[in-house]
């Protein structure tokens, strides 16, 4: 048994994974030689060698594109966007080719690529190291986004995402790399199958929806209000795209009351799918407005003065569930 | 449905009655075309499809002359007499596969449009030809003779222009993007120099994997612009990948000229910049493209690493068959017209005694023939049922997931 950070988690199962699979590679920007900006590859060039550890030229758009003619010659590509941020260049890749690459080819092409990226707030990284973007992503079909909130599941939803056979996005929360610590066995390989949510709290008052650095937030949220007699169910993702709906829909219609929690802008964000999803099926269990809480509608600010106002905080997330409970 | 079989059979059984034909498809020029915004209208309108017809007649005729300047010279290294005959097959098959879904699609059997390869085929087919099955293709929506050079049969072509079920992709992706599975050339994306950057990643697995492979990536002029060209030159050249560039310089990037793609007068001497060699040659001389495209295969294979071929070429027609090209002068087009890589080629073989008498016409009977056969089996592939496009979104299951419910 050995206690290891989430970040720790990722690395290892990387190692294990690379160990296991030869046709697997990684290839991103400082991958390589210096291990990875927050050092989420440190050893692997070591133990892989530079044709399976590729230090790339700045060009997102040729690391997420070229995995698309390595997929098809029999490779499983692991790339690397070394923030979230910078995605953008490699967009057309994902999107128009490689989300939509098994679906053009009428099933001909898997397309079993894992694309890591850093993202989320809270470490005082100004606009271009601190969005959560995942909704960019989310009406792109064939793609799949998972984003890990626990150790466990940065090690289960990383070896998951890197045997699947479809394209994931794996988003990896910078603010939780070394601010969360667990217990997993040595040997184990964990495994959390994609497509899941899980439920982190039982309650019966009103349904918590959230995912990444927020969920510990909303975990003490909850905390606060059961002291008040107020039981929140806390629902972590996991799995961004496709959403579980199923375990949604059986929480809210039970609770019926629902708050989304995340730090996109909340115009076009998942909150407003989810809260979609469950006004289209589950609108007449609800007992109070489906609320939303999350980033405001602007850039990422850098001060930390600024940074602390514009995340959702435990008191933020306490007020919105309090309120919704007691509809 | 009857009637559209009726005219098929009368069309294939009577090639003495092609008078009747012509004039049925005039008919079909004049008021049924489906080529939304196809032609300019009134007086100029039949001055415009008169001349294409004339130049598709031309570009059928690859055993007329052409100037004395134009005459090809020298060998095509390691080529057997075989292989020469075989390549001007697969040259003739592109052309009148070409010219006859030009008319088919003025006569409105199928729809989207079709982007004609007429006047670039060298480029395209004297490369595939050379390549192993497994080699991998990353063609550009123009590069039918990709296909057609590394023997793709020309059913399954045909049913890719028709939307057809026994398209490689069911109908479900897009007409004139030629791919297929078994023959490695992978499916062009639309959007510009994505099969660049997937051809680059290939020659990446080919050498992660030490596999004895190469590949062949194809764009235009107007996609040395795109970041794309630049970031999988640059990786290729960072890792000495096994990869062939070729752009093919036809002077139009769609309605753009050259002069606006870029200030360079030589698209190869961007190849300095990556750290291999570039090469700049008339991709209308096949002698010239076959002996640059050997070597570079034979660089690429060895693990020497890339090349980048330019090929000055010409697409004799618009970007598409909506497009009437009005961007372009007469006399430009003429003279390309002339420096046509098929007549020279036909007649370098004659010149050579490679092509002997009459083989020729035998050829282009056994190529027309094998089109119509081609077209029959597209015009009778059912149309793909209308919610067949919902599976193979993803690989796997996945609890929440319901495309017909849009979660």
């Amino acid at each position: 048994m050995a206690t290891i950070t989430y970040i720790d988690a990722i690395n290892r199962t990387l190692h294990e994974e690379m160990a296991r699979d030869e046709t697997t590679f990684l290839i991103g920007e400082d991958i390589g030689i210096y291990g990875g900006v927050f050092k989420a590859t440190r050893g692997l060039l070591e133990a892989f060698g530079p044709e399976r550890v590729v230090d790339s030229p700045i060009s997102e758009s040729l690391i997420a594109g070229m995995t698309v003619g390595a997929a098809m010659v029999g490779c499983r590509p692991l790339p690397e966007i070394q923030f979230a941020d910078f995605i953008s260049p490699a967009f057309d890749q994902i999107v128009q080719q490689l989300a939509r690459y098994h679906w053009r080819t009428n099933g001909t092409y898997a397309m079993p690529v894992t694309i890591r990226t850093p993202y989320g707030g809270g470490v005082g990284g100004g606009v271009f190291h601190s969005q959560s973007n995942e909704a960019w992503f989310m009406n792109v079909p064939g793609l799949v986004m998972v984003a890990p909130s626990t150790v466990r599941d940065a090690a289960g939803l990383l070896r998951a995402a890197i045997r699947s056979d479809d394209p994931v996005l794996y988003w990896e929360h910078k603010k939780l790399y070394r601010s969360i610590k667990d217990d997993l066995p040595d040997g184990e390989e964990v495994v959390t199958e994609i497509g899941r949510a899980h439920v982190a709290r039982e309650g019966s008052d009103v349904t918590a929806i959230t995912f990444g650095f927020l969920l510990h937030q909303t975990l003490k949220a909850a905390d606060a209000l059961a002291e008040d007699g107020i039981e929140v169910e806390v629902i972590d993702l996991r799995t961004l795209l496709p959403l579980d709906t199923p375990t949604v829909l059986e929480s809210v219609a039970r609770t019926g009351k629902a708050v989304v929690i995340h730090e996109a802008p909340k115009i076009g964000g998942i909150g407003g799918e989810i809260a979609a999803i469950l006004a289209e099926e589950c609108f007449w269990e609800l007992d109070a407005p489906i609320r939303r809480l999350t980033g405001f509608n602007t850039s990422f600010p850098a001060a930390k003065s600024m940074e602390d106002y514009y995340m959702p905080d435990v008191d933020d997330i306490a007020d919105a569930l309090r309120t919704t409970a007691e509809t | 449905m009857a009637e559209k079989k009726t005219q098929r059979k009368k069309r294939k059984s009577a090639t003495a009655e092609e008078v009747v034909q012509e004039a049925s498809e005039s008919q079909a020029e004049d008021g049924e075309t489906t080529g939304e915004g196809a032609a300019p209208t009134g007086e100029e309108k039949e001055g415009f499809q008169q001349l294409q017809r004339r130049r598709e007649e031309q570009a059928l005729d690859v055993g007329r002359s052409f100037p004395d300047k134009y005459r090809l010279s020298g060998e095509m290294e390691g080529a057997s007499d075989e292989m020469k005959i075989e390549l001007l097959e697969r040259l003739v098959r592109t052309r009148e596969f070409d010219a006859r879904m030009r008319r088919l699609f003025r006569q409105g059997r199928f729809e989207g449009t079709f982007y004609s390869q007429i006047g670039q085929e060298a480029c395209d087919v004297v490369i595939a030809i050379q390549l192993k099955q497994t080699d991998f293709v990353g063609p550009s929506h123009r590069d039918l003779g990709a296909s057609v050079g590394k023997g793709i049969p020309l059913e399954a072509l045909a049913a890719q222009v028709y939307n057809r079920v026994d398209s490689p992709d069911g109908g479900r992706y897009t007409a004139c993007h030629y791919w297929h599975p078994e023959y490695w050339v992978m499916q062009p994306s639309t959007s510009i120099m994505m099969n660049w950057i997937a051809a680059t990643g290939a020659a990446f697995g080919f050498k992660m994997l030490k596999r004895d492979n190469v590949a062949v990536a194809f764009g235009g002029d107007g996609a040395t612009a795109h970041g794309d060209f630049h970031e999988g030159c640059n990786f290729a050249g960072v890792h000495n990948l096994p990869i062939v560039y070729v752009i093919q310089n036809n002077l139009w990037a769609e309605s753009l000229p050259l002069s606006l793609t870029t200030a360079v007068r030589d698209l190869s001497r961007r190849a300095d910049a990556y750290g291999f060699p570039g090469v700049s040659i008339d991709g209308n001389d096949v002698i010239a493209v076959w002996n640059a495209t050997r070597q570079a295969l034979v660089r690429a294979r060895s693990g020497e690493g890339p090349t980048l071929i330019e090929m000055k070429t010409y697409r004799w027609f618009g970007h598409s068959d909506i497009d009437p090209a009005d961007y372009r002068s007469d006399d430009e087009v003429e003279d390309w017209i002339e420096r046509d890589p098929l007549p020279r080629y036909v007649a370098w073989l004659e010149e050579t005694e490679v092509l002997k008498e009459g083989q020729l016409d035998e050829m282009r009977q056994r190529v027309r023939e094998g089109v119509e056969q081609a077209i029959e089996f597209a015009e009778e592939s059912p149309r793909p049922e209308p919610d067949s496009f919902l599976s193979e979104v993803f690989v796997h299951e996945y609890p929440g997931f319901d495309v017909r419910a849009g979660r």
